[in-house]
């Protein structure tokens, strides 16, 4: 990556920053998600932990992870096996607009057409702009895990007196997997950008495009936990290829002129 | 080397409208040469084409050795645009826009910064520089756009319509500053616009385009000869002899045409002695818009 490059990649970051609507629906998502949901999770495994349908879900639950303690048990299931895989909507929903205002915001703006007058190649431009949102998804992700993590294990501590302990799963899907999804999610929607009219059209096709894909890889992974962090990590590996290719070949076709247009 | 080459270059949209129907032209280092013609003659796609936004239909160009089409990059590297739909970012202060230009281009955050400041100052809008664009005017917004056209020192500049917008006192800001790049740096500018006038004061050479065809190429005194128009010399008097074969044009003025200056002593003699009182005399040459209506004029006869 070259002085160029970051240079787009600053600006882009620092255009979601600067717009205050912007940043708070950016942050939407993650609070939720991370922080309001699983808060609630905490406080139903304190408050509800005999339910029979708890109990008939914990004993799917691989033999020695549980502990003797049904709240904590069940914390562990929601810790370890269920809250890894918001990690895999939260990047994407939060990079999504700034993926798919990257080109069409530009066109609208005509600073496009500024850019193109840059040194810069069509593949280098079109990779400044995924990278941009990719680092914001990747960002929003950490902060969020860091905030999680935090919030759930002191409201543990305080309700039950004890810690939770991150398995290898987070491991492997906060370093592999989600960003390795992200980096699909967001090349598609920035191509989606690219060729786009409007931003109506661009996040339109943005949501039709990734919620689908969203929920496969959601619905698959969430029973793939159960079974080994290895299967997962081999689904990250696939998963990094497939982003890599869509990142080389994503630019195929381009032309400043269509681009304009 | 030629700084600008056009060889037999077309461009045809794919709607089928033909912008550009192959022009050809020349241009060294250091010419300001105009490029006139009204709206829709062409001229923003020339821009393009050079500039590798556009791809030739037919025939090829060269920037400085480089084909923009197959190496925009390269092109960019060594070129300024201005045009009306290149403009910058709205949260960033005037400042800032540079600086991230400057960034774009190579240029170190201190150097970028000498420059920037410079230009701005050159520009008149040191005051402004901690303004966020979106407060600019117009004018301002296209000065700005010049200052960040220029901040790689390019050796090539194209502008687009340049001073539409600008008060009298900023246009003679950019002229003067288009001027001295090309008198001083030897910089190349290639200046569109459908303001002839202004196009006059500043430019060495010219092309005249009606609907994307070249009508005319050369200096201005080329130009002149070309159309065959001659200078016309216009006298205020009273008492004007009647045997002289002037055309009366207003209360005590006259004009005829000359075919040089030579001929000027020896007609006011003859006024003179004929009793007139001469008043004023100045010999008026065919400015550009007499030469470009003389030209669309002819063509419009042509079967």
């Amino acid at each position: 990556m070259n002085q160029a490059m970051s240079a787009i990649i600053k600006k882009d970051l620092r255009s979601i920053t600067a717009n205050r609507r912007f940043f708070i629906s950016l942050l939407i998502v993650p609070l939720v998600l991370a922080l309001f949901l699983a808060s609630i999770f905490v406080l139903t495994a304190y408050f509800a932990p005999e339910d029979p349908d708890i109990q008939a879900m914990l004993e799917l639950l691989p033999q020695g992870t549980l502990t003797d303690d049904p709240g904590l048990a069940l914390l562990h299931l929601i810790f370890n096996y269920i809250l890894p895989v918001f990690f895999l909507i939260i990047p994407i929903m939060a990079s999504s607009i700034m993926a798919a205002s990257s080109f069409v915001g530009e066109k609208e703006k005509h600073t496009l057409e500024t850019l193109f007058y840059a040194p810069l190649s069509l593949d280098q431009i079109f990779r400044s702009k995924v990278l941009a949102s990719f680092l914001l998804s990747m960002a929003v992700s950490l902060l969020s895990f860091l905030g999680m993590f935090l919030v759930i294990e002191a409201e543990i501590f305080f309700l039950m007196g004890s810690f939770l302990v991150p398995g290898p799963n987070w491991l492997v899907m906060l370093a592999l997997l989600s960003p390795s999804v992200s980096l699909m999610a967001v090349t598609l929607i920035v191509k989606g950008s690219a060729r786009a009219q409007s931003m109506e059209e661009s996040q339109q096709s943005a949501v039709f495009l990734i919620l689908p894909l969203l929920l496969l890889i959601v619905g698959q992974v969430s029973g793939l936990m159960l079974v080994s962090p290895w299967i997962l990590l081999i689904l990250s590996l696939i998963c990094i290829g497939i982003a890599w290719i869509l990142l080389k070949r994503a630019v195929k076709g381009f032309a400043y002129e269509r681009l304009l247009g | 080397m030629d700084t600008i080459l056009l060889d037999h270059l077309s461009k045809t949209y794919p709607g089928g409208k033909q912008a550009l129907k192959g022009i050809s032209l020349s241009l060294g280092e250091g010419e300001v040469f105009g490029f006139l013609g009204p709206n829709g003659a062409g001229k923003t796609t020339t821009v393009k084409l050079l500039t590798g936004i556009l791809s030739p239909t037919q025939g090829h160009c060269q920037v400085m050795g480089t084909d923009p089409s197959r190496e925009p990059e390269k092109t960019h590297a060594k070129t300024g645009v201005v045009t009306e739909h290149a403009q910058m970012y709205d949260h960033l202060t005037g400042l800032e826009n540079l600086l991230f230009y400057a960034s774009i281009f190579g240029i170190s955050p201190r150097e970028g910064k000498d420059r920037a400041m410079a230009l701005l100052s050159r520009l008149g809008l040191e005051k402004s520089a901690q303004q966020k664009l979106s407060a600019y005017s117009t004018g301002m917004r296209q000065r700005l756009s010049l200052a960040r056209a220029l901040i790689h020192r390019p050796r090539v500049l194209f502008l687009d319509e340049p001073t539409s917008g600008l008060d009298p006192e900023s246009a003679q800001q950019v002229n003067s500053l288009i001027k001295n790049l090309a008198a001083e740096k030897g910089v190349t500018i290639f200046l569109c616009t459908h303001q002839l006038r202004y196009a006059q004061e500043l430019c060495t050479r010219y092309g005249l385009l009606e609907e994307g065809s070249l009508l005319a190429l050369g200096t201005l005194e080329e130009l002149q000869k070309k159309v065959l128009q001659r200078p016309i010399l216009q006298i205020t008097a009273r008492q004007f002899p009647e045997d002289l074969s002037f055309k009366r044009t207003g209360d005590l003025c006259y004009e005829t045409e000359i075919s040089s200056e030579e001929e000027i002593p020896g007609l006011l003699r003859r006024i003179l002695e004929a009793g007139g009182k001469l008043y004023a005399a100045q010999t008026k040459y065919p400015t550009l818009e007499d030469i470009y209506f003389s030209l669309t004029s002819k063509k419009e006869e042509e079967p």
